[in-house]
């Protein structure tokens, strides 16, 4: 197989300092995720794994080992570059949704591609369809704090696809929805991993994690098992 | 980021905390329109003396004064200005012309009444005192008698219009009581009458009295007003002053000197202007610092307001990182808010500057209706766009350090921000 892996990482080390005790999120990870997987990361809290997703988004950096990104050394990446990671090769979803309460939904979902450089026009045009894609097409124009957490969740996920990323990631996406909304946001990262899309979810539930096609458990900054 | 997406989400972000972002753009107005004023205030203080300056003459003048100066301390001793001193002048290098001039006894246009007391000065063809200033008619010329260039203020009080004026036959009464300013004041010699044809009516910003009249008319009255004759005026009285003109400005000192060695006090413009331009320099400096305090209050504000406004979007920060905002995006964003509050309040100080400036104008000429028009507060494109360009520095200096501590926020600890 000659196409880089979606995700690769070796000895991942991630510590945190405080005071004079030392904490290791990420204490040595090795793994690899390969294109088109929809893999999930299970594990009790502080167990690393949403340390693991937001080292992959490069919203942290490690502090040991490596870690590649559809080919790409995040610990080469300038901040700059490390940006334009986060708005292009990288979709993040959020428990929190995160959406800007004063945007309309299809502004949210354009969001980032006006830090890419895209013209306003082209950004709109792009977010309806994406919004349209996952069946929000009539909330595009509502505030995103007229939504419901189901269309919330949705958008954010729209956001998060926005820039065609090389892989999804989203860290306990269904831990502010009911089951119902739960159970069709799953349903959606299936529909998209069945149309190709990398898919790294967190999630301490196993009922979600089954819906993957691996499961990857994490325990005090390992892999336990892969 | 564009720089069209930089402004608009900027300016959304400017109009969401519309008080607050209201009352800082009110306080940077406040500075400009302070320091506009201010500095606008010493441009007309200066313009105006500057415009008395040059209605006197221009800087290729020099005038000889009837007096010596005194040395050591004395009082200056009175001394004879007489033809014999025009053609030594006129033999001077870079002497380009010497005109003499005779103020007769001060007096009135009876047609104008109280108001219209007037400065008779004989002055000859071409002198420097009359030229380029008409508001009608034309100047002095070779051959005239009984004619006279009149300030505008006079020539409205006894016609409808300057225009009108001209051609028209006024009484001028030389000698005898006159009112000066409020106060009646018994004048010298017996009145006389003389009938003057007016031929021209010069813009009274040079002087509201002074009364252009050939110069031989104004030897005869002068004469006349003490029962001598013209001749014996010129012998012993002598002329009042005479208008020495340079070929050029920087040959000013020369004639000064030369002046000097005849025996006669002299005064040049020149010398002047340049320590006026000097005092006013250091005047404007000072007002503009007075100014400048107001617009330090406002900047302190704009640091604040910004503080605030990173702060309480430090979630939306973390979210705009997250999805791909680079640092400079950050920076950028917030700094274009804080141009926005200088170039708004900036735009609205110069108003405020401009309207307040007008309007303590039409005050004070309200109060004082037959004071010079001229105007007291000047705004010159230069100031405007200072000013401008003064708010807009202040403000994005404000909002530098919050907008580096926004793009220094970690995108993580932004996110878990409650």
């Amino acid at each position: 197989m000659n196409a880089p892996l979606a995700v690769e990482t070796a000895n991942l080390e991630r510590t945190y300092v405080s005071g004079r005790s030392t904490v290791a999120a990420l204490a040595g990870v090795t793994l690899g995720i390969r294109r088109g997987e929809f893999v999930a990361v299970m594990g009790p809290s502080g167990s690393g794994k949403s340390t693991l997703l937001n080292v992959v988004a490069g919203l942290e950096r490690p502090t040991g080992g490596t870690v590649r990104v559809d080919g790409e050394d995040l610990a080469k990446l300038d901040e700059v570059a490390l940006a334009r990671h986060r708005s292009r090769r990288v979709g993040m979803v959020f428990q929190a949704f995160n959406l800007l309460p004063r945007f309309s939904v299809v502004d949210n979902v354009a969001l980032p591609l006006a830090f890419s450089g895209v013209p306003a026009s082209e950004r709109v045009r792009r977010a309806r369809e994406m919004l349209d894609r996952l069946g929000m097409g009539p909330r595009a124009d509502h505030r995103s704090n007229e939504l419901s957490g189901g269309e919330l969740q949705r958008a954010a996920v729209a956001r998060a696809l926005i820039g065609g990323p090389a892989i999804l990631l989203a860290d306990e996406p269904t831990g502010n929805l009911d089951s119902v909304n739960g159970a069709a946001l799953i349903a959606l990262f299936e529909e998209l991993h069945a149309h190709g899309q990398t898919v790294l979810l967190v999630t301490h539930d196993a009922q979600i994690a089954s819906h993957a096609e691996r499961t990857i458990r994490m325990r005090d900054g390992r892999v336990v098992d892969a | 980021m564009r720089f069209g997406d930089l402004l608009s989400m900027s300016l959304g972000n400017y109009g969401r905390a519309r008080l607050r972002s209201g009352l800082t753009t009110a306080g940077v107005a406040i500075g400009t329109a302070l320091v506009v004023l201010l500095i606008a205030l010493a441009s007309g203080a200066e313009d105006n003396v500057r415009r008395s300056i040059f209605s006197i003459g221009d800087l290729r003048l020099v005038t000889v004064q009837p007096f010596q100066p005194g040395a050591n301390g004395l009082s200056a001793v009175p001394r004879t200005i007489t033809d014999d001193t025009v053609a030594k002048l006129k033999g001077v290098a870079h002497v380009e012309g010497v005109y003499r001039q005779f103020d007769a006894p001060l007096g009135m246009v009876v047609e104008a009444g109280d108001d219209g007391t007037i400065r008779p000065q004989g002055i000859e063809p071409g002198a420097p005192v009359d030229r380029g200033d008409l508001l009608a008619g034309r100047h002095l010329e070779t051959g005239d008698r009984g004619v006279a260039v009149i300030p505008g203020n006079i020539a409205r009080l006894v016609a409808p219009s300057a225009d009108a004026a001209v051609g028209r036959t006024v009484t001028m009464r030389v000698g005898g009581a006159v009112k000066l300013g409020s106060t009646r004041i018994g004048g010298s010699g017996t009145p006389r009458d003389y009938a003057v044809k007016i031929v021209g009516v010069f813009d009274e910003q040079a002087s509201q009295t002074s009364f252009r009249i050939p110069l031989d008319d104004a030897l005869l009255a002068g004469a006349e007003n003490r029962g001598l004759t013209a001749d014996t005026i010129r012998q012993t009285t002598g002329y009042s002053g005479l208008a020495v003109e340079a070929d050029d400005s920087t040959n000013v000192a020369d004639i000064v000197k030369a002046v000097q060695e005849l025996g006669f006090s002299s005064f040049s413009l020149k010398q002047v202007v340049e320590q006026i331009d000097q005092g006013f320099g250091v005047f404007k400096g000072i007002l503009a610092g007075i100014g400048g305090v107001a617009l330090l209050v406002a900047a302190i504000g704009i640091a604040n307001t910004m503080v605030m406004s990173v702060l309480e979007r430090t979630r939306e920060i973390g979210i705009m990182k997250a999805v791909g905002a680079a640092p400079r995006d950050i920076r950028a964003l917030f700094l274009a808010e804080a141009a926005y509050v200088g170039v708004f309040g900036g735009i609205l100080g110069l108003a405020l500057g401009l309207a307040g400036g007008q309007l303590i104008d039409r005050i004070i000429r309200q109060l004082n209706p037959r004071t010079n028009p001229a105007p007291i507060f000047v705004v010159g494109p230069e100031l405007a766009l200072g000013a401008l360009a003064l708010a807009l520095g202040v403000a994005l200096l404000a909002g530098f350090l919050p907008a580096r501590r926004a793009m220094r926020m970690s995108a993580l600890s932004a996110l878990r921000y409650e």
